[in-house]
């Protein structure tokens, strides 16, 4: 089936158009989060705004003109609330219009809302926000693309969080046992539970050893370096490798803005006019930095 | 003298379970059977198709999750296993991962009630309480061994979940002849017909409502029993008619919280509908953990037993309007 997809196309964004990428879609969150009243999960969208462009931008074979194409990648959010950098990040690669989710996110009717509904907006692929659910559905997906034969990856973004779910360690045993190398899971190793620092409360290390102990293929990374994520992206084994991978991505709850990286208060929030220009400033002051 | 019946012969309604989805897998090359470690009556289905059968082990979470996953992408899933733990352990994975997207699984387990003699870890009392609050979800609980065949046959073919309930499943009375009653998803079944009052009941305590039934007859009493086998979508015009045919006396008998299930649905039907009645009891489980004993001896203990199943349609028929 002749088919233009983003993995085939020889155009796919360097590396420095996916850090461009990356900040248009920082940018648009924190204008979405200085124009909705409510509370926006600003933290873990902008730990989460990097491996969202190197997967949409970059490493995702989608095509939002085609979206039920049965050979598409499937990408599921178990990280739920970040469901709006997801929405952005889908629009910047053509699935929505940007305006069309900022002028009704979280509105009456609206689809765009806190957490995703596959059902109120088709191109998304999964129904989810409550926690430790993203995974099983993967394996499940990965199960049934084998069984048919195709050769696509299921891809699915957790936080290092929801790790804490056990029915995250009930997945990644099943996908093990049943050597789903065409599975994929990016951990958003942001460090932060909602409430507190994460190895405060929860003991996660030895980290990537706990997913290794479970038979999994391990990539540790910088999830804020867009060569590494680009990198990682490409050293994935073949989908049928007989072992399922996850891509350990190291983040900063908050990444691009100072008052929010590493502030427990920054969860979830909005900003009001003040605010959203102190963000913008502070984002492009840091992106000179990089450059630099 | 002792209730006879016109099939009792005893049936495992799981070996039914096993050798339908065995046929139904041929005709339906995207139906899976899923199960975390209950499998032994699948082995059929696992037999012939080895790479749509899947035992996650004891996993009852991922294995609903997974069994969504696969829906998502026009699988039709079975996940088999005890109620007990799909109704609860996996129950935020039911209505979240399945009930939600309106994804088409089908969930089938045995222990729904005090049967099987596991002690209050091991019966689900509490499941269609649960699984009838749940938007989208079909739920059934089935009695007759050969009807099990029939639901999950019917069930291909929904486009979301359905509760499939039964009991041990081992050794399970047939209560109806092949082609005796028309088996519908939604309607109930008028096992025996009758006008003094009504015996709504579902599942396991069927076979006990006809025997009462048929003590009552002795006395001249005509008491019809509707097997209410979907709970939900209730059957309305059902309970409608029957309070109008059989003198408003209305008793539900169920092994399940007797608040909760079918005399719940039932009585939200009567308000709803703003039919009044002349006596009305439930019969069921009362707020306890029970404990050991046999299938009949519990429903004895507990007060849903034959003997309490007479007595309460021997008051609602001489009870003043």
């Amino acid at each position: 089936m002749a088919r233009q997809t983003l993995r085939s196309r020889e155009d796919r964004p360097s590396v420095e158009e996916l850090e461009d990428l990356a900040f248009e879609l920082r940018s648009k969150l924190l204008h979405l989060c200085g124009t909705y009243e409510g509370a926006v999960h600003i933290g873990g969208d902008l730990s989460a705004a990097d491996i969202f462009t190197a997967l949409f931008q970059y490493g995702l074979d989608v095509d939002p003109s085609d979206i039920r194409n049965p050979e598409r990648d499937r990408f599921v959010l178990s990280k739920g609330h970040a469901a709006v950098c997801m929405y952005i990040a889908m629009a910047i690669r053509g699935f929505f219009s940007y305006d069309g989710i900022v002028e009704t996110y979280g509105q009456l009717d609206s689809a765009y809302g806190m957490h995703p509904c596959k059902v109120q907006l088709p191109g998304v692929e999964a129904s989810t926000g409550s926690l430790g659910h993203g995974l099983p559905l993967a394996v499940g997906m990965a199960l049934g693309a084998r069984h048919r034969g195709e050769d696509h990856r299921v891809v699915c973004l957790l936080g290092d969080g929801e790790t804490g779910e056990g029915s995250v360690w009930e997945a990644a045993m099943a996908a093990r046992s049943n050597e789903l190398g065409n599975l994929v899971a990016f951990i958003d190793r942001n460090r932060q539970l909602m409430t507190s620092f994460a190895e405060e409360r929860v003991v996660f290390e030895p980290y990537p050893d706990k997913w290794r102990a479970f038979g999994w293929n391990v990539i540790e990374t910088d999830g804020h370096d867009m060569s590494q994520l680009v990198a990682a992206i490409d050293a994935l084994p073949a989908t049928d490798s007989d072992r399922p991978t996850v891509v350990i991505a190291e983040t900063i709850k908050g990444k691009g803005v100072d008052f929010m990286e590493h502030n427990l208060a920054w969860h979830a929030g909005s900003l009001g006019a003040a605010d959203l220009e102190r963000a913008m400033a502070s984002l492009e002051a840091n992106r000179k930095k990089e450059t630099v | 003298m002792p209730v006879t019946f016109t099939f009792g012969e005893m049936l495992s309604a799981r070996s039914v379970i096993g050798t339908t989805l065995a046929e139904l897998g041929e005709e339906h090359e995207n139906l899976w059977v899923l199960t975390p470690d209950i499998g032994a009556t699948l082995v059929e289905f696992r037999d012939k198709y080895p790479d749509r059968f899947l035992d996650v082990g004891l996993a009852e979470q991922v294995c609903v999750g997974i069994a969504a996953g696969l829906a998502y992408d026009g699988n039709i899933p079975v996940v088999s296993g005890m109620l007990p733990f799909l109704s609860m352990r996996a129950l935020e994975q039911v209505r979240t991962d399945v009930c939600y997207p309106n994804l088409p699984v089908k969930i089938i387990g045995t222990h729904g009630g005090l049967v099987g003699n596991g002690g209050s870890t091991h019966y689900a009392v509490e499941d269609l309480a649960l699984m009838c609050a749940l938007t989208n979800m079909t739920v059934t609980s089935i009695g007759d061994p050969l009807m099990v065949g029939e639901i999950i046959r019917q069930s291909m073919t929904m486009p979301g979940p359905i509760y499939i309930r039964l009991a041990v499943g081992k050794k399970d009375m047939v209560l109806y002849e092949p082609g005796e009653h028309e088996v519908r998803i939604g309607k109930g079944i008028v096992a025996r017909e009758g006008t003094d009052a009504t015996i709504f009941t579902h599942g396991t305590t069927v076979a006990q409502a006809l025997q009462a039934a048929d003590t009552l007859a002795e006395d001249g009493r005509s008491v019809r029993v509707v097997d209410m086998f979907t709970l939900k979508p209730i059957d309305e015009e059902l309970i409608v008619r029957s309070a109008e045919e059989t003198g408003g006396r209305f008793v539900v008998l169920e092994d399940h919280l007797a608040y909760g299930g079918l005399a719940t649905r039932i009585a939200d039907v009567l308000a709803d509908r703003g039919v009044h009645l002349a006596a009305f009891e439930r019969l069921g489980i009362p707020q306890v953990y029970a404990g050991f004993g046999e299938d009949e001896e519990l429903r004895d203990k507990y007060g849903y037993g034959l003997d309490a199943t007479i007595a309460a349609t021997r008051r609602v028929i001489a009870a003043q309007p």
